[in-house]
């Protein structure tokens, strides 16, 4: 059964040594302003956050969905990136999969051509790490073929009507039964209020911090990734984050 | 510049084992890419200091440059550190000054190799022991604790006679990795640190 209390349960994880006042769920407006002084203020570049974004990801992902415990036989997982900075954290996600022992493929309609994204691209290409030339047409094909799904299309800028391709394939991810894992933000939901008849994924990578929609998932794994949030920044915004354990650059939240 | 790369330093040496009372690290950074992953290393070196007492760690970069992507509170340039002053002040030493590309760099970098030479605290060298030859190796050269190699040992590290040696830096394609012969242990899950 799962909990629906994820803010309480969130304030009183065990692990977590969390504030006074408990971990902080951001705002869209938020969320955005955070990102813009990380590049502006402290002269962060998008690939050196999108590394480290990426490389959460892949890490929260082996350590809730380890290759044994996959039914299919070799440990396949499905990557679909969308149009922005989350397509581009779902390719560097892949990459890092790959050198964990998995087995990925990424679906990537939509490519901005910058040479960033063309970059990422190449550098799984150059992995054997296929690119699919069309979407499964059924969500059963997508379940017999991968032991999971990695949502990388929507992040926390996402606003307004899905555009196509995104509205057919996330119809279509709703009906898959093997687990999703999204990042950040589960595709099509509204940032701050959920989607409740939307994507349901088993899986929550937030990247930097929580953002309000965190409040209404509902799967089993919510990770905390992107530990590169400078202290006095942290402090800045009242994020009262969890102590990271030791190296790691990911945190289990529930 | 793989951003995954300096997250070994803290294995290496687990801040509750470090003697001081207020445990920190001095991050020597030189003028090129060695330097350059120093800095990230400092970075992330800062993020996993969990509360005071540990302190940051502090960066000294000399009159080689000014870094524009670091927390302005980290670092400012202290004047050439003397041997004593290190040994009192600090832990341990991140030895990020020179590459394996070369085994000089402009001064002052001479004048520091010569005091990492006489400290007594340990050093954990970026990829080569600065001033080693990449190929040769030093004698009369710094003797680092440690060396984390980064993506694969360099040919000087056969002389290489501290503690723990590493390879960090789990980024290298398998076909490049074929390619080139290259053959490092498996990382064990998903670390991006191997002890060799």
């Amino acid at each position: 059964e799962r909990c629906r209390c994820l803010p309480r349960r969130a304030m009183h994880v065990p692990s977590a040594a969390s504030g006074p006042t408990g971990l902080r769920f951001l705002g869209q407006e938020e969320a955005q302003a955070i990102d813009q002084e990380l590049f502006t203020e402290y002269k962060f570049s998008v690939d050196q956050l999108m590394e480290l974004a990426g490389l959460s990801c892949a890490t929260a992902i082996a350590k809730a969905y380890p290759p044994s415990s996959f039914t299919t036989s070799q440990p396949t997982v499905l990557v679909v990136c969308g149009p922005g900075n989350n397509g581009g954290d779902g390719l560097v996600c892949a990459r890092h999969l790959k050198m964990f022992g998995y087995q990925p493929t990424v679906y990537y309609p939509k490519r901005p051509s910058k040479p960033l994204f063309e970059g990422l691209t190449t550098q799984c290409q150059k992995m054997d790490i296929p690119f699919l030339p069309e979407f499964p047409a059924e969500a059963a094909f997508i379940d017999e073929l991968y032991g999971l799904v990695v949502d990388a299309i929507f992040g926390f800028s996402f606003k307004g009507a899905v555009r196509e391709p995104f509205g057919s394939i996330l119809s279509t991810l709703e009906r898959v039964t093997v687990p999703i894992a999204s990042i950040d933000i589960p595709s099509g939901w509204d940032v701050e209020k959920g989607k409740a008849d939307g994507l349901q994924p088993d899986m929550l990578i937030s990247l930097t911090a929580p953002k309000k929609a965190a409040m209404h998932f509902t799967g089993r794994y919510h990770f905390l990734g992107g530990r590169f949030v400078p202290p006095t920044l942290q402090e800045k915004y009242a994020l009262n984050l969890p102590a990271y354990p030791s190296t790691d650059c990911v945190l289990q939240l529930s | 510049c793989p951003p995954v790369t300096p997250l070994v330093s803290p294995q290496a040496f687990p801040l509750p084992s470090l003697p001081r009372r207020q445990p920190t690290v001095l991050v020597v950074c030189g003028p090129a890419q060695n330097g350059a992953i120093g800095l990230v290393c400092a970075r992330h070196l800062r993020s996993f200091v969990p509360a005071p007492p540990c302190r940051p760690p502090r960066v000294f970069w000399g009159e080689f440059f000014r870094p524009r992507d670091t927390w302005g509170h980290l670092g400012t340039p202290l004047s050439p550190p003397q041997v004593q002053l290190i040994n009192d002040a600090y832990n341990a030493v991140v030895d990020a000054v020179l590459g394996a590309e070369v085994a000089e760099g402009p001064e002052p970098c001479a004048a520091i190799l010569a005091t990492l030479k006489h400290i007594r605290i340990p050093i954990v060298s970026l990829d080569v022991p600065s001033g080693w030859s990449a190929e040769a190796g030093g004698s009369g050269g710094i003797s680092p604790e440690v060396l984390v190699s980064l993506a694969a040992p360099k040919e000087c590290a056969r002389r290489f006679g501290g503690r723990h040696h590493f390879v960090a830096g789990r980024f290298l394609p398998h076909e490049v990795q074929r390619k080139f012969g290259i053959n490092v242990p498996p990382y064990p899950g998903t670390e991006c640190v191997v002890a060799l």
